[in-house]
């Protein structure tokens, strides 16, 4: 019997024009892992609330069809009652922790089923152990990093033993070393308690080679695959596959393991990476940058230039300084030490690019801003800037901000964006960058940075490390390099850049 | 070590009365000195930002004090006659301010202990069942007002960046965004705690509180503090009437000296850094 079964499901949302959900049959045997992936907005995380009835229990709106879930039907069992069979992970762990410790917050749900005190016992210690957070148990969650905090709250969906999982991108707010950390997690359970698992991830290349089948919605139209057909589809999948589809290898590799066999057998010639220094003029000049907070130096030393007609891209993991140095920048923060020079106008735009629209309507955001600015949201006017999907937002949030600047600092653009609008970022940037403008983006995608950058800077403790092309940087990187610098080596980044 | 909440609950009570009761000046740095105490041992790792909140605080009333009271009989300058602050600026008047400074700072910096030892599960652990809902509710509301002054202060820092000025007029288009988020957040907390199971049935308690001996001990001396308090006469301070306070009595400051109990377990006891470190 499956855990979970879709039958015809329809759902729209209330005053919803489309539905976000159209017509969905599918089931989910026992132990089984799906990967469910699908553009911004295409209805991802509709579909797993609808799997522990949040919707339409908790959202309103026209729900038609039924969704079965450890044999309870979802419109007759409100999500509490759902919650030892479905375990939910959401996309900010910050929303679903309620106290303040982490052994409290593990215990909270357990609580709430009314379970014996040794019962609770029982299970908090084991899933400590499972996830590996043991030192992490007495924790205060405000002072844990965000893996930790995505793993406490994985952990926290562990200790009711539900049947199934289902975790609503997980990684998509973290660095990759945290991401990895976290996927780890979730490959664990799969392989030792054969958990099943509905995933939505769009770091696909980590996840593919376990997954049993591949959900790809569009538009709330959901095709259930097997995943070497989904990959060979299109859509979001990993590099490694790219590079199996235009070398021709069958089957398909779905990891970097299964690669290696075709791997041995390209010509290894090295990259000849080009110099990141670029000859545009100089647009910014940083000179001995020094900034604490309280008692922790965020910027130590940094001294560079940015040139015009040059996309950077700054890496390194959550709370090495990036933000502040992007700040320092853009003059949001003022250095301690050190002097910024710029030669143009800065802007910086946020990681929460939200904060930024305030304004009733589109039009009203774009009001005063050219028509060349205007234009490519012409069929948006009407429309509440919230009411966009996160790509659309950051898209509106970068043309306000970088409409009237010549050097853009963005920080993290590309969290939680899929890989079309991502892609839709890289030629902004591009052509903003040919037009003589100078780009620093602040981001953990390796393989975003390797596609659009010129030049990677890596920082860790204030400190920038590296500075270089991103095939000589990426490369020489064990944490942040690209699926395909990992498989072929010799300075070679991107599937399409691979000689065959 | 104190645990209890209630027992924090109990000297709480105990400081407020004697910031709030007794403004002489010698009790109050007697106070300031207790609390302050009570806090290092038990803060563990974490930043003392309240502190600087509590300052700010203090500082303010000084200052309208001596910038709008023209009374008093220790003059520093006289100012001309310019509307609001011309006139007399007194020592008097600063003594005043100086004086009610110090009773906010130590509301605050006895916010701050309550706020360093008690834990919202523990809040939530000591409630009658009946009263678990709302104090679940309120505990999340508490969790939730720091949160609330960070999105205000992101958005703030937005519009700044965006080239807008923040001002009192700009307040409603601070305020849509801001309320728009919160609603967000109080959307996506009910939904988690509906995914986690919250009121479906009869809960029960993972640690259930237990009283120690330090717990008992902070609860009798917070209460004799209170009664101290409550029955001795008051020692006022009137720097109008008499800039230099009066020496309280030693039963004045053996109250405010029992409300040292918690430092002085902690001493005793060892505090368990583990359970609090931050």
């Amino acid at each position: 019997m499956p855990v979970i079964a879709l039958d015809a499901v329809s759902y729209r949302y209330p005053e919803a024009d489309r539905p976000a959900l159209s017509d969905i049959t599918v089931a989910v045997d026992p132990g089984d892992v799906i990967l469910l992936r699908g553009a911004s907005g295409s209805g991802k995380s509709t579909l797993l609330r609808s799997l522990n009835g949040l919707v339409p229990h908790s959202t309103g709106g026209q729900f038609r069809g039924r969704v079965v879930v450890c044999g309870l039907d979802t419109r007759e069992h409100p999500p509490r009652q759902l919650a030892t069979h479905i375990g939910f992970v959401f996309q900010h762990p910050d929303a679903q922790f309620v106290l303040e410790d982490v052994e409290a917050e593990l215990a909270f749900g357990l609580e709430n089923l009314g379970l014996s005190r040794p019962l609770m016992r029982k299970r908090v210690e084991e899933v400590i152990d499972q996830v590996g957070i043991n030192p992490l148990r007495r924790r205060r969650i405000d002072t844990l990093s965000g893996g930790e905090r995505q793993r406490v709250a994985i952990a926290a969906a562990l200790a009711m033993h539900p049947d199934a999982l289902a975790l609503d991108e997980p990684t998509s707010q973290l660095d990759p070393q945290a991401a990895e950390d976290v996927l780890q997690v979730v490959l664990r359970l799969v392989a030792e308690l054969g958990m099943t698992t509905v995933i939505a991830e769009h770091r696909v290349e980590r996840i593919a080679p376990f997954v049993d089948r591949i959900w790809t919605l569009d538009a709330g139209v959901l095709r259930d695959q097997p995943p070497r057909v989904a990959l060979a589809e299109g859509g979001a999948r990993p590099p490694v596959v790219d590079l199996a589809l235009r070398a021709g290898w069958t089957p398909i590799p779905l990891g970097l393991r299964d690669a290696r066999v075709h791997a041995q057998r390209l010509p290894a010639v090295p990259a000849n990476p080009a110099p990141a220094d670029g000859n545009g003029p100089i647009i910014c000049r940083l000179d001995g940058l020094d900034h604490r907070f309280d008692t922790v130096t965020a910027v130590r030393g940094v001294s560079l230039t940015l040139r015009r007609g040059q996309v950077v891209a700054l890496m390194g993991r959550n709370g090495s300084g990036k933000t502040t140095l992007l700040k320092l920048i853009a003059g949001a923060v003022r250095p301690q030490r050190g002097t910024v020079t710029n030669e143009g106008i800065p802007a910086y735009v946020p990681q929460d690019a939200d904060t930024l629209l305030f304004a009733a309507s589109v039009d009203e955001e774009l009001r005063g801003q050219s028509a060349e600015v205007i234009a490519p949201f012409a069929a948006w006017l009407h429309r509440y800037p919230r009411d966009l999907s996160s790509g659309e937002r950051q898209q509106l949030a970068i043309a306000l901000m970088g409409a009237r600047a010549d050097l853009l600092l963005l920080d993290e653009p590309t969290r939680g964006l899929d890989p079309q609008v991502k892609r839709a970022l890289s030629t902004y940037l591009r052509t903003r960058a040919r037009a003589g403008a100078g780009i620093l983006v602040a981001t953990h995608d390796v393989e975003w940075a390797a596609r659009t950058a010129d030049r990677i800077l890596l920082m860790a403790d204030g400190e920038i490390y590296a500075d270089g092309p991103p095939a000589t940087v990426l490369s020489d990187s064990l944490v942040f390099a690209t699926q395909i610098s990992k498989l072929v080596g010799g300075g070679w980044l991107l599937p399409e850049e691979v000689p065959l | 070590m104190i645990h209890h909440p209630l027992a924090w609950g109990g000297w709480t009570i105990a400081a407020l009365a004697a910031a709030f009761i007794d403004r002489n000046p010698y009790l109050q740095a007697l106070l300031l000195l207790v609390v302050i105490n009570v806090y290092l041992p038990y803060r563990g790792k974490r930043r003392a930002s309240t502190w600087k909140f509590g300052i700010a605080l203090a500082i303010v009333p000084i200052f309208f004090s001596v910038a709008l009271s023209r009374f008093g009989r220790h003059v520093l300058f006289t100012l001309p006659p310019i509307p609001i602050i011309g006139g007399r600026w007194t020592l008097d008047a600063v003594a005043f301010g100086a004086s009610t400074g110090l009773a906010l700072l130590l509301t605050v910096a006895v916010f701050a202990v309550l706020q360093t030892t008690v834990r919202s599960a523990d809040v939530v652990a000591v409630l009658p069942r009946p009263l678990y809902r709302p104090g679940t509710t309120v505990a999340l509301a508490l969790a939730f007002a720091p949160k609330t002054l960070a999105a205000f202060q992101s958005i703030r820092d937005a519009r700044q960046l965006r080239g807008q000025r923040t001002s009192w007029r700009s307040a409603p288009a601070l305020l849509l965004p801001l309320l728009l988020t919160t609603l967000e957040r109080a959307l996506q907390y009910g939904e988690s705690l509906d995914a986690r199971g919250f009121g479906s049935g009869r809960r029960s308690r993972y640690r259930p509180l237990h009283w120690t001996a330090a717990d008992l001990l902070v609860v009798i001396a917070s209460l004799a503090a209170i009664v101290l308090i409550a029955v001795l006469p008051a020692v006022p301070y009137n720097p109008y009437v008499n800039l230099v306070p009066v020496l309280p009595n030693p039963d004045r400051l053996l109250a405010v000296g029992l409300l040292a109990a918690p430092a002085l377990t902690a001493s005793l006891l060892r505090v368990d850094h583990a359970r609090h470190r931050a």
